[in-house]
């Protein structure tokens, strides 16, 4: 057996590992809790609904491959990894780049917004302040 | 506001300030005596010291962000306060004593001419013994070249010191005028619009304070910003001129 044949038998070894109770209880504990987690936090006026879409979908989709490890495996097999849980870490990653960029988006809308209504409080006031010396006796 | 503003055919002298309470009175006593007809509008940018009271109680108009924004956000709201006032044109100074009022005249005559959009006053158009550090020099150097690779010929980018016509101000009102340092980004803006910019000389001194919107670690995060900028500003995009509630139609 070569090296290459190697490698492959031993990542087919890993691949088909069975013994992923733990870590299959596990993520289904997390993804729960993290589903319990978002309802509370809206319940609590703490998250804006339009924000937990996308956490739900992360939970469910924990929940899913929790369930169902072998789509989680073909995956594996798909992206050419060697086991499911780097798998689940490499779309972690992907998943936290890109709601980073989403929120530094969402934080530069927010400040452009935020600056518009100072300036807006600051032309308003000076309003009122005139106003306010016209109609001193 | 427009119809009761005072002044409001003629012009507004914006001047942005942030904790420059122990230099404004001595400014605005200048002004008053160099330009009296000017309606002087002091923005004070979240300051902590007296800059508002001594402001108004030197007749200022006192335009209060209830925190700080930056120094292109000041300018901002005067721009907007002048569209809304109908101002016809705007003269934008520092509030440390850089800039000398004697110069607001120079500054104005080619806007009132209708020769040009836009006045920058230019500490090196003609000698006038300023000087500069060698790394500012070098990214003066930079930056007037990068304005010159678009067609703008300037000699002093960063100055604050400038005189807009009305068709700037409508375009500087938009969102896509920078909250800190407006530079070449916003030259180019004006420039990609058609607007002719001019330089006229001015006298600078040096500023009391001890560090510039420029200086020290903040020219690096300058440099890095201003790329960027000026590579956004020349695609356009889509808040370059999204009009603000408050300029024209």
């Amino acid at each position: 057996m070569n090296d290459a044949q190697t490698l492959a038998h031993l990542r087919e070894l890993f691949l088909d590992n069975t013994d992923l109770e733990a870590t299959r209880w596990l993520a289904l504990s997390i993804s729960l809790v993290l589903i319990a987690s978002v309802l509370w936090l809206v319940r609590r006026r703490q998250l804006r609904e339009e924000y937990t879409p996308i956490w739900v979908l992360v939970s469910v989709s924990l929940v899913f491959v929790s369930i169902d490890v072998e789509s989680l495996r073909v995956l594996t097999r798909w992206i050419g990894a060697w086991t499911p849980s780097s798998t689940v870490f490499f779309l972690g990653e992907i998943f936290l780049v890109a709601i980073c960029l989403n929120y530094a988006v969402r934080l530069s809308r927010a400040n452009l917004l935020i600056k518009n209504l100072a300036q807006e409080v600051a032309l308003l006031r000076a309003d009122l302040n005139r106003l306010a010396r016209r109609e001193a006796p | 506001m427009a119809a009761n503003a005072p002044n409001a055919a003629r012009g507004v002298l914006v001047i942005p300030a942030f904790n420059e309470a122990p230099r404004l009175a001595t400014l605005l006593e200048r002004i008053r005596v160099e330009q009296p007809a000017l309606e002087v509008v002091v923005v004070d940018d979240g300051s902590r010291d007296a800059t508002a009271q001594i402001a108004a109680q030197a007749g200022a108009t006192v335009l209060r962000h209830p925190f700080n924004l930056g120094y292109g956000a000041g300018l901002q709201t005067g721009y907007k306060y002048a569209v809304a006032t109908d101002a016809r044109f705007v003269v934008q100074m520092d509030a440390d004593g850089q800039h000398d009022p004697r110069d607001i005249a120079r500054l104005l005559e080619p806007l009132e001419r209708g020769e040009c959009d836009l006045v920058i006053g230019s500490r090196f158009l003609a000698p006038t013994g300023y000087e500069m550090g060698f790394l500012r020099t070098l990214g003066r150097r930079f930056f007037v070249g990068l304005a010159r690779s678009f067609g703008i010929r300037v000699t002093d980018p960063t100055s604050g010191f400038q005189a807009l016509g009305k068709r700037v101000l409508a375009l500087y009102v938009g969102d896509a005028f920078p909250s800190d340092y407006p530079d070449v980004d916003v030259l180019l803006t004006a420039h990609r619009h058609g607007l002719e910019v001019r330089e006229c000389s001015v006298e600078m001194h040096a500023s009391p304070r001890k560090s510039t919107l420029h200086g020290g670690l903040r020219s690096i995060w300058y440099l890095y910003k201003m790329l960027l900028a000026v590579w956004a500003a020349s695609g356009g995009g889509p808040n370059e001129r999204r009009p603000d509630a408050r300029a024209p139609a």
